[in-house]
């Protein structure tokens, strides 16, 4: 790590599939509290780099450091730790379990953690209120709007307090002002909470609100 | 694990549960009836005996007429059957002291051949209350056994073809007897199956006066499970002895009898592979169709071992609740088999009746299968439903280790 303040780095960072270069050489630094927008077109490798940064997936070549530790080197289950503790995610289209009801979803990744049941959903149901969701408690991801889930999933993605929130075309599946609502909760949490947040997008518009914006291109980062 | 999630998944997913518990269930039934009804077969052949209290029939066959099947012109008043001819003093005193026999008892089966036909007479020994056809009296109809010299007790349907009630006389020979009771043969009573039963003296008597002649004797054993060895011993240390066992029962009877005997479990245990062969393959093909899930799982910060222990929690819930769907149905199956008589076949040297009174040398009677519950397999039925999830889990857990969350999401 070169810098203290740099909550996540990432050196020379490449992907490949046999013959196919999706991340070519990536280099960048997000410094702690910074709300960065990788923005680029589809298939140009923003998405894997993602996925790299955030320890879901082993790049061919490179390193990358998040909190301070490296996560390129790490095992399997290692990696999933090190998400439980550090990282939250948002994705486009939610993932959200649909068995489960919307404070179970929120509580989805303490599961694994010893902690009582009234805890678990004491804490869910905190962050539902937070996101204006207290009367949806109990009903299934089905009955939740396309925005509900959407604050359903931000919910999820903070529940373990994480160290960075990377959200993955978080209004590709909703309508403007929707859309707009849940970038406002993103906001909020960067402004209010001091929330490092690296956000994928392929609309500019989007990705002007941010502190900084990187453009991706053929699986570069070019700025 | 959450078992909220768990019973929720199962919940929500009601067809492919239904059919994971019902794949279990299929082969835990198959296993348990098989098993269930094989052991019932091996009960109903070895009735016979058991309605005796008997492990071992002893008898001396006479050497020239073995299993013949015409009666000669020779063949008319109170005679001795082929298979069945007197065993010598000497021969009851070896079996007296014989190693391992508990007890011992005899008695004289006699034919008697007239113009009307033939029937079978038993001559009773009822010193020995517990073992050889004194059980019988188990089984009166009408009034009582045989107390003293002169009385008789016929078989009901004989008594009622020979037009003869209770308190009636009765002619055998040239000697008269008073009918004392009537009994009702039932179910596996090949071996101790004849048309009057009167005391061993009365018998004897009949025989001309030969006092203390049998030509049947009942062995009970110290150790039944040294049946065999015994049973040799005696033909070995007695030439000419004939010993039979519930085996006898079995070899004559040969085909199914033989596979309940020596297969049943291997055909159960292979009925109940392809069962969890079946279960193993909707299980793996259900992970594919849950990969998102698990992808999501994986994302949030759950371990391959987290999400193992959710699949295990729901894979055993499935192979418990199969199980005992599964043994229910298997002893409702076996009962309801139970319902069908089947024929045991008396080999030729223990069947009562002349060989010419069958077409075929050997007597069958039918007997309802006695199936009966066993703590045993129902245990080892349930056991190997857990272990059918705990087999479905292993091979889950090993296609579940190799889904990176990243491939999954991505093809989101």
């Amino acid at each position: 790590m070169n810098n203290k303040s740099d909550i996540l780095v990432g050196i020379d960072l490449a992907k490949t599939y046999g013959e196919l270069a999706v991340v070519k050489g990536v280099s960048l630094a997000i410094r702690e509290g910074e709300f960065v927008s990788l923005v680029g077109k589809s298939g140009c490798g923003k998405t894997t780099l993602l996925s790299i940064l955030s320890g879901l997936e082993h790049p061919t070549r490179g390193q990358a450091f998040l909190n301070g530790k490296e996560i390129t080197g790490a095992s399997e289950d290692e990696l999933a730790l090190f998400r439980r503790e550090n990282v939250g995610f948002i994705f486009q289209s939610f993932n959200l379990i649909p068995t489960l009801s919307a404070w179970e979803n929120v509580a989805l990744p303490l599961f694994p953690i010893q902690m009582s049941e009234a805890e678990r959903r004491r804490r869910a149901t905190e962050l539902l209120d937070q996101m204006e969701l207290a009367h949806r408690l109990e009903h299934l991801p089905a009955a939740l709007s396309g925005g509900e889930k959407q604050r359903v999933a931000i919910a999820r993605a903070l529940i373990n307090h994480p160290k960075i929130v990377f959200a993955d075309e978080p209004t590709g599946n909703l309508d403007t002002a929707t859309g707009d609502a849940i970038m406002a909760i993103l906001n909020g949490l960067h402004r209010k909470q001091g929330m490092t947040i690296l956000m994928v997008t392929h609309e500019s518009e989007l990705a002007k609100t941010a502190d900084r914006v990187l453009h991706m291109q053929d699986g570069e980062v070019l700025s | 694990m959450y078992h909220a999630y768990i019973l929720k998944e199962l919940r929500h997913h009601r067809h492919r549960t239904l059919v994971n518990i019902l794949g279990i269930a299929v082969g835990i039934a198959l296993f348990v009836s098989i098993n269930a009804v094989s052991t019932a077969y091996q009960e109903a052949v070895s009735l016979p005996f058991k309605n005796l209290g008997a492990d071992l029939v002893v008898q001396r066959a006479e050497k020239r007429a073995v299993n013949s099947s015409q009666a000669g012109p020779s063949m008319r008043g109170i005679r001795l059957p082929f298979s069945n001819q007197l065993l010598s003093s000497d021969d009851l005193d070896k079996l007296r002291i014989f190693p391992g026999i508990d007890a011992m008892a005899g008695s004289l089966l006699l034919w008697n051949f007239d113009r009307g036909g033939f029937r079978t007479i038993m001559g009773v020994d009822m010193s020995q209350p517990s073992l050889g056809p004194v059980h019988i009296k188990e089984w009166l109809a009408k009034g009582r056994f045989p107390e003293k010299k002169g009385e008789v007790v016929l078989e009901k349907h004989y008594a009622k073809f020979n037009n003869t009630q209770l308190g009636d006389p009765f002619t055998i020979g040239s000697r008269s007897f008073s009918v004392v009771g009537l009994l009702e043969i039932r179910e596996g009573a090949q071996i101790a199956s004849t048309n009057i039963y009167l005391p061993l003296a009365d018998a004897q008597d009949l025989m001309g006066n030969e006092s203390k002649i049998v030509n049947l004797v009942y062995l009970r054993l110290q150790n039944p499970s040294r049946l065999n060895q015994t049973k040799t011993e005696i033909m070995q240390s007695m030439p000419g002895i004939s010993v039979a066992s519930s085996d006898a029962i079995l070899e004559v009877m040969g085909g199914v009898s033989r596979i309940s005997d020596q297969f049943s479990l291997v055909v159960s245990l292979v009925a109940l592979a392809g069962a969890i062969f079946l279960i193993i393959k909707t299980m793996l093909g259900n992970l594919v169709e849950r990969s998102r899930e698990i992808g999501i799982l994986k994302a949030v910060g759950w371990t391959g071992g987290d999400v193992q222990k959710q699949l295990m929690g729901e894979v055993f819930l499935q192979s418990a609740v199969g199980g005992i769907v599964g043994v229910a149905a298997g002893y409702l199956i076996s009962y309801l088999l139970g319902y069908l008589a089947i024929p045991v076949t008396t080999p030729w040297e223990v069947n009562l009746l002349p060989a010419f009174a069958k077409e075929a040398g050997a007597a069958a009677q039918t007997i309802r299968l006695p199936v009966s519950f066993s703590v045993g397999l129902t245990a080892a039925a349930l056991a190997l439903s857990l272990l059918a999830g705990g087999l479905a889990s292993y091979f889950m857990g090993r296609r579940m280790a190799k889904m990176k969350p990243a491939d999954i999401l991505r093809r989101l």
